[in-house]
Order: C-alpha cells, then sequence, then structure tokens
C-alpha cells in the first residue's frame, strides 16, 4: 500500500508536469487546421450583441448539425480579441463581428477569409444595398446582418407646440425650427450632438457633412474638409455653434450618442437628433419602458444644404476570422443569420418569441419588406425607403487607417466643443492627421 | 521516537539515504518539494517572465501588422512616442492621477483603518461594506459614476440645485483638465481605498495595546498618540497600501474610458498604450509604452520603500 508521502509525491509531480505540458501548449499555441465539415460540429459565435431566441438557434442545430456556441462580449472587447487573436494566429470563434469602419485594416491583414467562397455574391448584392462597405480589394471581408444607418429624428410634440407643421428639409429651415423652439422656451436645448470624444461623435460629423453637400475623404484618402467654405469645414461650425448658442445642452460635451438617445431623446429634453440610429424610435423611443415621448418621435428624412439628403450607412457585419476551426459551418450559420425571413423574424415580424433581443433592422431590402408586410415595423415603409438611399461614408471602403482618422475626428471636435482650441484649429489638425496617414500608407 | 523524528526532520529535504542490498548506500534527488512549486512557477513563468521578456525585446522592434516586415529599430519607438503630442498630455494626466490617487488613498485609508482599529458594534459589517466598491469592476464604478457626474441629468447636479448651491447645472467633467482629473481619480479613490485600509488596519492590529496605554500614561494625547506610535508603526502597512495605490493608479484604464471618452482632457497613458496597439495596430510602440508604464511604476515603487518604509518589530 502506498504511503501518504508517496501518494502526495505522485500528485505533486503529476501536477507539475500538466503545467510544463500547459505552458509548452501556451508557447506553441496556433490555430488548429481548418475542417469543412459541417455536420456535427460546434461553432463559437462571438458577437457584442445578445443571441437569437434559443428555439430558432435549435431549429438551426436540427436542420443543419451544427451547434451554436454564443459568445457576448462588449464591442471594444470584441475588436481587441480580434486584433489578439489574428495576430497571434489563435482561434477565438468561428463567426464574429465585422464593423463597417474596420473593413480596410482587416481586409488589407487578410484576418478574415473571403466570404465570397461561401455565398452567392451576385444575389446579396442585390439585396443588400449595404455589402460594399464590407468589400476591400474585390474581397467581401463580411456580411452585414443589421442595416443600421443615420437618420434625422424630431420630437414632433415639440416641433408643434412651437408652431411647425411642416417637417424642415433644408438645414437652414432645420436650424431656424430649433431656435423656435428654444426661444419659445418649448425647449431650453432642443438638439442633440453627442460631443463626448467616442465614435459617435465621428459618425455625426460624417452625416452633417454629407448633408452639408460634401464627402470625408477622396478616394485616394485625402481630406476633403480643409478649406473654410468645404462641407466637412461647415458641418463643424454648424455643430459647435449650435452648442455655443445653447441649441444643445452644454453638458453634451461629455454625452455619448446612446446616452443622448437614451436620457435627452427618449425623455423628451430633446427636440431633435440629427444623425440618430435608424430603429431606434421601435426599440427605444416607443418603448414605455424607457422613453416618456412615446409615440412623438418621428423620423424624418435627412435634411440637406439644398434639400433632402442621402443618410451614411452604419451597418454591423459578421465574417469568419482566419483561424476559425469550422470555416464552412460558420458560413452556413452566416447564411442563416443573414436569412430575410430570420431577420423579419429577430426584428419582430412573427411575434415575440422570436424576437433577438438589440436587433435593429434586417440588412437584406427583401427582410426589412417581410417586416413592413408584418405591420410591425414603425414606419417601415419610409425606413425601406431610406435604406435605398442610404450610402457609405467611405465609397471606396474604409481605409486601413480609419481607427486612427475617427481618433483624430473626435478628440479635436470635443475640443473644439469644450473650447480648449478653435474649429479652424481642430479641422487643420483633423485635416493633418489624415494627409500625413493617406501619405504614410 | 520523538529524537528520531527530528532528527529525520533536521536532515536536509532534497536528499535521502537508502540502503542497498549489497550495503553500498546512494543519494537521490527528492522531487516532491520541486513537484510542489512547478505549478507556481510555471504560471510565473509563463504569465509574467515570458511577456515581460517578450515587451522588453519587442519594445525595440517596429512590429506594425500592416507596413510589414518586423525589423529591429533601436529607440525608434520611444522617440515616436515622445514625439507625440497625445503620449505627453496622458503622461500629464497620469502624473496628476497618481498624486491625487496615492495622496487621497492613503490618507483616507489611514483615517478609516485607525478609526476601525477599536472594536465597535457594527465594526465587522462596517468593513464589508466597505470592501464593496473594491470588489467591482471599473467599469461598473465609471457607469455608476457617470450617472452621478452627468451634467444633465446627474445626481450631484440635481442636489446642489435642491439645496440651492447652483443656479444651474454644471459641468463636471470635459470642460477643465484639472477638474475632470480630479472629478475621475475620485471614483478610483473610491475603489482603491478599501484595499489600503485592509493593509494599514492589519498593520495597526500588530500594534501592541501596552505601547497605547504606556504613552496614556504619560499623558500623550491621542493625536501624539497617533503621530508617535501610530503612524511610525504603521509604515510597513502604509508602504504596501502606497504601492498597490501607485500600480492601481498608474495603470488606470476604465474610469477615464468610461466618464471622459478619449478625450486629452482625462486621457491616461494605459489608454495611449490600447489606441497604439489596438486601434492603430502599432505593436512595437505598444510595447515600448507598455515598457515606460512598468519601469515608471517600478521606480514609483521604488521611491515610496525609500522614503515610507522603515522595518517595524515589537
Amino acid at each position: 500500500m502506498r504511503s501518504k508521502k508517496s501518494r502526495l509525491r505522485g500528485a505533486a509531480l503529476l501536477a507539475g508536469a500538466a503545467s510544463l505540458a500547459m505552458l509548452a501548449s501556451g508557447c506553441s499555441a496556433s490555430a488548429p487546421a481548418a475542417s469543412n465539415k459541417t455536420k456535427d460540429v460546434t461553432i463559437t459565435v462571438a458577437l457584442f450583441g445578445a443571441p437569437p431566441p434559443k428555439a430558432s438557434l435549435a431549429a438551426f442545430t436540427k436542420d443543419t448539425g451544427i451547434t451554436v456556441k454564443w459568445s457576448t462580449i462588449d464591442w471594444d472587447s470584441l475588436q481587441t480579441k480580434i486584433a489578439a487573436a489574428a495576430t497571434s494566429n489563435t482561434y477565438f470563434a468561428d463567426a464574429t463581428d465585422v464593423d463597417w469602419s474596420r473593413v480596410g485594416q482587416e481586409g488589407k491583414l487578410g484576418w478574415f477569409l473571403p466570404m465570397e467562397k461561401y455565398i452567392d455574391e451576385a444575389a446579396y448584392k442585390k439585396d443588400m444595398p449595404q455589402l460594399s462597405s464590407f468589400t476591400y480589394d474585390g474581397h467581401i471581408v463580411g456580411v452585414p446582418f443589421d442595416s443600421s444607418y443615420l437618420v434625422t429624428t424630431v420630437n414632433t410634440e415639440l416641433f408643434e407646440k412651437a408652431g411647425i407643421t411642416e417637417m424642415p428639409t433644408t438645414i437652414e429651415q432645420y436650424t431656424s425650427d430649433l431656435h423656435k423652439i428654444k426661444d419659445q422656451g418649448i425647449a431650453d436645448n432642443p438638439l442633440n450632438i453627442p460631443f463626448a470624444a467616442a465614435e459617435g461623435l465621428s459618425t455625426y460629423w460624417y452625416e452633417t457633412t454629407n448633408a452639408f453637400g460634401g464627402s470625408i475623404l477622396d478616394k485616394d484618402g485625402k481630406p476633403q474638409f480643409s478649406d473654410s467654405d468645404s462641407a466637412g469645414y461647415k458641418a463643424a461650425e454648424w455643430m459647435v455653434g449650435a452648442l455655443k448658442d445653447g441649441l444643445v445642452p452644454a453638458g453634451n460635451i461629455n454625452v455619448s450618442d446612446s446616452q443622448g438617445q437614451q436620457t435627452l431623446m427618449a425623455k423628451g429634453v430633446v427636440a431633435s437628433t440629427f444623425a440618430d440610429y435608424s430603429g431606434n424610435v421601435g426599440s427605444l423611443y416607443d418603448v414605455p419602458d424607457t422613453s416618456s415621448a412615446v409615440g412623438k418621435i418621428k423620423y424624418i428624412p435627412t435634411p440637406g444644404v439644398d434639400g433632402v439628403a442621402e443618410n451614411m450607412s452604419n451597418p454591423d457585419g459578421i465574417g469568419i476570422p482566419k483561424t476559425a476551426k469550422y470555416p464552412a459551418a460558420a458560413a452556413k450559420f452566416i447564411e442563416w443569420f443573414t436569412d430575410a425571413d430570420n431577420q423579419a423574424d429577430f426584428a419582430g415580424a412573427n411575434g415575440p418569441d422570436k424576437v433577438m433581443p438589440g436587433y435593429f433592422l434586417p440588412s437584406r431590402l427583401s427582410g426589412i419588406e417581410k417586416l413592413t408586410e408584418s405591420g410591425v415595423l414603425k414606419d417601415g415603409k419610409q425606413l425601406s425607403e431610406l435604406l435605398k438611399t442610404s450610402k457609405p461614408v467611405f465609397p471606396e471602403g474604409a481605409p486601413t487607417w480609419y481607427p486612427q482618422f475617427s481618433n483624430a475626428v473626435y478628440t479635436n471636435l470635443h475640443a473644439a466643443a469644450t473650447g480648449s482650441m478653435s474649429v479652424k484649429d481642430a479641422i487643420k489638425a483633423i485635416s493633418d492627421t489624415a494627409s500625413k496617414l493617406a501619405s504614410d500608407k | 521516537m520523538s529524537t528520531t523524528t527530528r532528527v529525520a526532520k533536521a536532515s536536509p529535504p532534497a536528499f535521502t539515504e537508502r540502503g542497498g542490498r549489497g550495503g553500498g548506500k546512494r543519494k537521490r534527488i527528492d522531487l516532491l518539494p520541486y513537484g510542489l512549486v512547478t505549478p507556481l512557477m510555471i504560471f510565473i513563468i509563463g504569465l509574467a517572465l515570458i511577456p515581460a521578456g517578450y515587451t522588453i525585446i519587442a519594445a525595440f522592434f517596429r512590429v506594425q501588422p500592416l507596413n510589414p516586415p518586423d525589423r529591429f529599430n533601436g529607440i525608434d519607438n520611444f522617440v515616436s512616442l515622445f514625439s507625440s503630442t497625445a503620449v505627453r498630455s496622458s503622461i500629464g494626466n497620469t502624473a496628476l492621477y497618481v498624486v491625487i490617487g496615492v495622496g487621497l488613498s492613503t490618507v483616507l485609508a489611514i483615517a478609516m483603518a485607525v478609526t476601525l482599529q477599536k472594536k465597535f458594534f457594527g465594526r465587522s459589517i462596517l468593513i464589508a461594506i466597505l470592501i464593496l466598491p473594491w470588489a467591482l469592476p471599473g467599469v461598473v464604478e465609471g457607469i455608476l459614476w457617470a450617472s452621478i457626474w452627468d451634467s444633465n441629468s446627474g445626481l450631484l447636479n440635481s442636489l446642489l440645485t435642491s439645496f440651492h448651491l447652483i443656479d444651474h447645472y454644471m459641468v463636471f467633467l470635459g470642460q477643465n483638465q484639472f477638474l475632470t482629473i480630479l472629478g475621475i481619480e475620485l471614483v478610483q479613490v473610491w475603489q482603491i481605498t478599501p484595499l489600503s485600509t485592509l493593509l494599514i488596519l492589519a498593520a495597526l492590529q500588530n500594534i501592541p495595546a501596552d505601547i497605547y496605554e504606556a504613552a496614556d500614561i504619560d499623558g500623550a494625547s491621542p493625536w501624539a498618540a497617533f503621530r508617535r506610535i501610530t503612524l511610525p508603526l504603521a509604515r510597513p502597512g502604509i508602504t504596501i497600501a502606497m504601492v498597490q495605490a501607485i500600480i492601481q493608479t498608474l495603470n488606470v484604464f476604465d474610469q477615464p474610458y468610461v466618464l471622459n471618452g478619449s478625450a486629452s482632457t482625462g486621457a491616461s497613458l494605459t489608454m495611449q498604450t490600447y489606441f497604439i496597439s489596438f486601434q492603430n495596430l502599432n505593436f512595437g510602440e505598444g510595447y515600448a509604452l507598455s515598457l515606460l508604464i512598468t519601469v515608471a511604476t517600478l521606480i514609483a515603487s521604488f521611491l515610496v520603500l525609500k522614503i515610507v518604509y522603515r522595518p517595524v518589530e515589537f
């Protein structure tokens, strides 16, 4: 019979050996060889939102033999994980987020498998207007799974109180209407602009620049907003001017996009958000639990310089990382996840049991049509029309240096809003950053 | 029997003697102690020493996946970092975080530890409640405090207005750099003070009660007892508390990121490390900045050890 000490020794040595093995495997960690199996496999899907309903995923498993392990990770952490896994060549998920703003970076680095190998590209292009935002160098990096785009929202009750019954179609008219609302004391600060130094400020400026009739970068990545008569410059002046004039609450210098939507727009504190998110009326403003302005907030076509302007798309996509274990199975999941019927289900076309929490709008036109036909989608017809005219911020695809550029946009515009620098200096700093990044690459 | 045991215990642990049939003796290494420490060593080597070594080496390389290949570039990463306005601004911000955070958390922790030194009814419950902020993740604390600092609908503005201390809502964060850093650092102080308190409290509880009794007999006032007995004898605990506060404040990330976004008024050095590494994908500079933060932590900790720490024997 072995003594207690002998057993202890054995256990200790086993632990030591196991630790050595762990270290060895950790040091040599690399992605396992990919398998094309599509039956009896489990794939990991990592996204920032909640998963589709269990019953929907179970039905997918029953149909395909693919089990889905859903991992919800916040957006920032997800981007870090994608970068860390790709650079260290380690597996972390079979399908994950492809943000429109990262397409240039991720496309150039080859961090995602080209989706055209797995999907009917022509059919997808026809039904998904925003697919072009996910293409880099002829390859589809990811497939948009929702069709978020920027759109103007107004609190019609506050507008009507100010005697405004016809909604503005130009920036000038829009600004004048906001002044009317403020001057009559209907809302102290009627406009929501999220001036916190975060991505939401950049996208707000892109939408405003487009409304002023211009673009951000040309096809070579050179800035188009340096001159004082350019649309980008005027947009920045208009935004900062609105804060100085008291159209925007002073506290908004530290308010993020979602915070402003939840605490100002949904509470009826402000009368309008110029660059709001499509889907917010149905998912936030008309939800009694989160809003005190139920039924009062409507989408309006974005006011532009000479009339209604187009909308900037801001979609979320899903792709297959190059280190995926089961890329073919992941592709089958993406096909299912972006199917028109399923998208309509996730958005609530067929009852609450099939709703995917937080899901906004289908990325397929046919998905939106199904949703509109069901009568569930608030202002569905209008959203569908607006989606058709939405266009990418960067028609040639987001540049590889987009994150650095965006950081320069929101930090400098924020500084201009706080008064620590002028709009002129802020625009110059953003423009210099873009020029340097474009020439470096 | 007991003598034998004592002898066996006194013998060197790594070697034992065993007699063979032929009467010859050979020594063999007892692997048990090594087996016991191996898991810990593996984790230290695998999770601390190897990554640290890799970071030190890679800090002198150009590692940019978007612009391959990787190559040795001497001190270029450091030169580039110091020429960046954002990094220079973050160095100043982080220095303020450290000064405010370490100073305030240490003073508060000493005060709280002294309060908790004597036993009173509900003391254990108070200590349990005290630990709560320390147990919360930084992001959660940031979100919680955002609703307090919020300039449009925050609790603080609401309270100040209710008590007629201000006539309109104020912007606390983002407008003025010092106020922004102070506001953010208060949140971190709220988080790190509980651990500092416990560390100092542990040191205070080692102080024999008869020293205080003797001081009392000699007519020392409570303030004199605090200055002449408590503070000097609590130095080891205060040192550890200050070192942990230095580590926390030099690496502050969640609170400024949640409360002030990426604005230069509050961006910290670890935030810059994140932006450089994971936004710009310039890992070489990211490694270099991480190395600088580590060196700064070591220097600051060493200074605290030299200035504050004194060995205490009772």
